[in-house]
Order: C-alpha cells, then structure tokens, then sequence
C-alpha cells in the first residue's frame, strides 16, 4: 500500500538543513544519547506492561520517532514548555520528570501528576510545563499557542516546543493556531513529526504537499525538512529555531520526517502498511545511527552503552516497583478538582 | 447595561494589569455594539486585541495565556458563532484544572453576546448558553440589570475558573439603572428573587426576567401574587433559592428565550422533581422559545418566535388554575 511518493521522503538528501552542522562537545552528544535510549527503553517498557496486562487503556508508541522529541525538547530550560501530542509520553522524561511518575502515569496511580485522571496519552507535568494534552487532534497547538501569546505579554524569553503528527496539519485548529502565532510572532516552534500515517491514512490522502514544511509560507514564517531521524540535525534545526524565538522573532516550522514503527496504538496491528516499508524505516533506527556515529567517533564503546542500558534499566525496574505499589486514587475524588476549592458547585 | 459593562473591563483592566481583552472588532470599531468602546484609545494594542476571524484560537489564545497566570477576556461576537470555539471551551478549558487534578487552572471569561432582538435573524440572535451548563468546570451565568452586568462581570474576572458571560443584546440599551461608580461585586452564583409573592413561582433568567416581572404586576391585578426567581447564575445553579422559593408557593412555571426541549427548564423541572415533589400542587410548566432550530428573519415568523408578556400570562393562567 506504501506509495512512491511516501518513499521518496525517507532519502535524507531530499531534506533541508537551516544551519550547517556545528561542532559539538562530546558531553553533548552523550547526552543525547542517553535521552535517546531512556525515552526508547522506557516506551519498549511501557508496551511490554501494557501486552502484559499491567493496566487498562491503550499505549501510544513512539518509537522510532524519538529524535524528534529528543532533538527538541533536550536541555529547554525549566521555564521554556512542551506541548505534546498523544504520542509523547516521553515528552515528560525529557523535560525532567522524574520515570517513576510516568510509570504511575500508565498505571493510574494517585502517585501520577494528575492523581490518574488522564491516560498515558495524555500525561502532563505541570510543575515541569509540560501542557496536559488531550485528544481533540491539533488542541495542544491552539493551547501551546495561547501559552506563547502569555509569554510574550509577560516579556519573557521562555519558547514552547509543540508536537503534532501529519493528521493533525488536516484540522481547522492548526491553520488558527499557525496563523495567529505569525501575526503575533509568538515564541513556538512547531515540532512536526510527519510518519507519513495519521492512524491508518496515508499521507497522499492527507496532503497534496511533499514537504509539509511549505505550509509555513502561509503563515509568513520559516519552516524546514528534515530528515526527523537524523538527531543531530534535528537538534541543530531546533537550536536555531529557539534562538529565533528567545530574540522575538517568532515561530519557525520544523516537518520532521520519520516513522513510527508500531500500529497508531497498542491495539492496531497496522496491517495498513507494507512489512517493507516498515522494514526499510527500521534500517534507518534513529538510536542504532546515532550509535554507530558516537562509535565512529570513538565516543561510545560497547562496553559504556551497556552501562548506560543496564543503568536504565535499572531506574526503569525502580520506578515500576513505585508505579506497580502506589495506590489507586480513592473514589471520593471522583468529583474533586472541577472548579476552585473555593467554589461552590456541582449539581 | 452597554456602559456598565464597558465600565467593569475598564476599571478592571485599570486596577489589574494581568486583564486583556481579546475578540473580533472590539479594538479599532470598539465591537459591533459598543461594548469595549475606547479601551484600545486608553490600553493600547497589547491589552486590546483585534484578532483573526477565528474563534478557536480566540478562545484558545485566551486559555493558554492564562495558563500563564494571566486573565484573559475573551469576546464571542455573536453566540450563534461560538461554534467553533465549543472544542476548545468544552475539551479544554472545562477540563484543564480537572484533567491536571488542579495543576493547571483557567481563570478565563468569555463574554457572548446573545438573543433575539432587533430582527436579526437566524445567526445573530441565538442564545446558547444552556449548551455549556452541561458541562461541569464551566461557570454560566447572564445578568439582567446594568447593577449586575458589572458587578458580576468583575467577580467573573477575578474568579479562578473559566466563566462564560452571556450579554443578551437587547439588554445593553434596555437594561438601564443605577450603577455605582466604584468597584463591587455581585457573586456568581446565587438567584435573586426579584418580586415576592405567595402563589406562585416563575423561575427565569436574562431577557426574560423583566418580562416575567411585567406579567407578575398584570397578575397582582388580578388576586394573583407571583414570586419572580432570576437565575442569574445558570451553572453552578443555586438550588437554594429555587427550592426555597418553590417549597413557598407549591408552583412553578419557567420562562426562558431558549428552545424548550433539553432547555434549560428541564433541568430545573427535574430539579423540583427530584427535590421538591411533596411540595407541589400543580405541574411544573414552562414557557419558552418553541422547537424552531433558530429565530427566522421576516417581521412576523421573527414576532412568532418571540416568548412575551402575553405568552407567560397564559401559562401563569394556566398554572394558577391548579
């Protein structure tokens, strides 16, 4: 079912670069790494408990598509913020939360930020200004959106990182929120993960563009494509679009072609698409290339990448143990949290 | 009722430099009535904001922004184009503090303007407030005098939680009255009973409380002595004053501008179903807007439409009978 033209995107040469590659300290690069293979580990982690019936719901992988995130969202400082979509769970660990509460998360648990209203989709972190996103398509734009707008009245120089899949340029909501961002020159940068499938929809269905970038146009700021497997591109895309918006000029467009290698959920074989394309997207593993580029480097030797597994898992064991031995929240919450404290309400 | 709204943003935004308002044309034509009138000439652009034709963002702007602490208040043009603001109003603002168990807040208020009046027709004159006040985390309210237009529009301002403002329009020139120069507040929240009476209870709202007024001082002429119950606050409701009013008279007629099938008075009716059945010695009745899906254009389909005076004598008629 694959089409050509979904295949011509996965040639890296096919996409832009805003800036040319920078030098970077191996601190850096560790670091990246690091993130990489925590946010992969622990979505691996969180598919496995859920096929195991550790909890309720649905689970939205992310895997293979964590450069976007990782290459975006690494070292934001504490007051910038993150909207995420469904599929960034990992969104949180980047920006600092602690795994044991992400794993209370997926596990409902009143230990979880929320006290276990929301689903893992939907897992904000509000202390870390990670936005509660729901699942009306596109709203974590129009709200990541508004909290740019309050950014800029309070003169601030925090950004927001904000993430969408291809679906989600289709809604009403993006033009709105894309649109307004331009006019006002609002600090975001538009983080999109194009997987070339918005659940089952291919991307020819979606879209008459090829690069999705061009849509910035409209909305008279830059975009660019890249290669959104390619973490230090993206990192270096994502760099040049923050410091644009710090310095108050606005928002900048980053399409981000990548793949997601399972099914839209846990529950989705994803029949819908080709064991070969899949196949050749797994070829170009955004972990495995960064890895053998830290190797070639002499920055990374097998022996230290087994440390740096054996020491995630271990933190991912830990906060599953907290996660598994918190209690669910107590059924007189049901109707707490509605309005204020200080109002009265209910019927 | 226009200036003491126009009064409230002002002193509001005077006093608070965390308010800014936000909507189409209320900057530079200071909005289609007036309403915000001269407060881009006294805040500037920053604080009064001439936005997109989109009410999505409109209302989404104003969420995110007061994520970040700020108040925000947003203007629905026409409330027959909130539309597509209701994902944004419905799945976000209601539900961020409850979604979030509190982390997040959203301190916004959204001012709508809505109601028949002035012949508009089919897209400028529907209501819809009782859409929202299905959905908990919001608070609705709409005010019937110019007193509580401000007052209530400055308690909805500082209020923690997102408040829809609904301005029936044939208010802002008819609702006249006294309005102090000051600041105060009238809380959301509680009804007030706006006429005394033993025999009967009207329970309304909006445009409609003068009315129903009206027709309690043609009844009195006649023996009958109506109790009028403004619910100024749709949600959260008071019942309180409803019960008590109700458990008073042992009737109840309900009187709104809205549709009639899942109005507003269907909630109340099983209220008093529900709480005040013992009490009762007649059916609960209603009169409002018939089940037409919006006010038409021409004069006399426009005048057919309309809930008046005459309408809820009858169904006052009708109820005192019992």
């Amino acid at each position: 079912m694959a089409s050509k033209s979904n295949r011509a995107v996965m040639e890296p040469e096919a996409a832009e670069k805003p800036a040319p590659p920078a030098r970077h300290s191996p601190e850096l690069l560790l670091g990246l790494y690091r993130m990489l293979v925590k946010c992969r580990m622990c979505d691996e982690k969180a598919r496995i408990l859920f096929r195991q019936g550790k909890y309720k719901g649905n689970f939205y992988s992310g895997v293979g598509q964590e450069a976007t995130e990782v290459g975006t969202a690494f070292r934001l400082r504490p007051d910038d913020w993150v909207a995420p979509s469904h599929r960034d769970w990992t969104a949180n660990i980047i920006k600092g939360a602690p795994l044991k509460f992400c794993f209370a998360q997926l596990f409902a648990k009143v230990t979880s930020p929320d006290r276990g209203r929301s689903s893992p989709a939907h897992m904000g972190f509000p202390e870390l200004h990670v936005i509660t996103p729901a699942s009306s398509i596109a709203a974590q734009l129009n709200i990541g959106t508004g909290v740019a707008l309050g950014i800029k009245k309070l003169r601030q120089d925090a950004v927001v990182v904000a993430y969408f899949g291809d679906g989600a340029t289709s809604f009403g909501g993006f033009h709105e929120a894309l649109n307004f961002a331009g006019v006002h020159k609002l600090p975001i940068i538009y983080v999109n993960q194009n997987n070339l499938w918005a659940e089952s929809v291919p991307l020819r269905l979606q879209t008459a563009l090829t690069n999705l970038s061009d849509r910035a146009k409209a909305y008279g700021f830059p975009g660019y494509s890249l290669d959104g497997n390619d973490i230090l591109g993206v990192y270096e895309a994502a760099q040049t679009a923050i410091a644009r918006a710090r310095a108050g000029d606005g928002p900048t467009f980053l399409e981000c072609k990548t793949y997601r290698w399972y099914g839209h959920s846990e529950i989705d074989p994803a029949k819908y698409r080709s064991k070969e394309e899949v196949e050749a997207w797994k070829k170009r593993d955004p972990l495995a290339m960064f890895e053998k580029h830290l190797m070639e480097k002499k920055l990374l030797t097998e022996v230290k990448k087994k440390e740096i597994a054996d020491e995630t898992t271990r933190e991912i064991n830990e906060a599953v143990e907290f996660a598994e031995q918190s209690p669910y929240p107590e059924a007189s919450e049901l109707a707490e949290h509605i309005w204020a404290a200080s109002a009265k309400g209910g019927n | 009722m226009l200036e003491a709204i126009n009064e409230a943003l002002s002193q509001e935004m005077e006093r608070d430099e965390r308010v800014f308002i936000l909507g189409e044309d209320i900057g530079l034509s200071g909005g289609v009535f007036k309403v915000t009138e001269g407060l881009l000439d006294k805040f500037g652009e920053e604080r009064v904001l001439d936005t997109p034709l989109a009410e999505g963002i409109i209302i989404a702007a104003a969420i995110g922004s007061a994520m970040m602490g700020l108040r925000p208040v947003p203007e629905i043009q026409f409330a027959d184009f909130i539309t597509p603001a209701v994902d944004q109003i419905i799945q976000q603002a209601s539900k961020l503090r409850y979604r979030s168990a509190g982390g997040y807040s959203c301190p916004i208020t959204i001012r709508v303007c809505c109601g028949a009046g002035g012949g508009s027709g089919l897209y400028h004159s529907q209501e819809n407030a009782t859409w929202f006040v299905h959905e908990p985390g919001l608070k609705v309210v709409m005010p019937s005098t110019a007193y509580d237009a401000k007052g209530m529009l400055l308690a909805a301002i500082r209020d923690p939680d997102p408040v829809i403002f609904f301005e029936h329009k044939s208010l802002y020139r008819q609702a006249k009255g006294e309005v102090p120069e000051g600041d105060y507040t009238v809380p959301i929240g509680p009804a007030v009973v706006r006429r005394e009476g033993g025999d009967l209870t009207i329970l309304t709202y909006g445009f409609m409380t003068q009315k129903s007024l009206d027709a309690a001082e043609q009844m009195s002429q006649r023996g009958v002595e109506c109790e009028v119950v403004e619910i100024r606050t749709l949600a959260p409701i008071d019942k309180e004053t409803i019960l008590n009013s109700v458990r008073k008279t042992s009737k109840c007629l309900i009187v709104h501008e809205d549709k009639k099938t899942m109005g507003y008075g269907a909630e109340l009716s099983a209220i008093l179903n529900e709480e005040a059945f013992d009490d009762l010695d007649g059916p609960i009745l209603r009169v409002t807007g018939p089940d037409v899906p919006a006010i038409p254009f021409s004069p006399n389909l426009d005048k057919a439409w309309q809930v008046n005076t005459e309408k809820i004598l009858a169904g006052i008629e009708k109820l005192a009978a019992y």
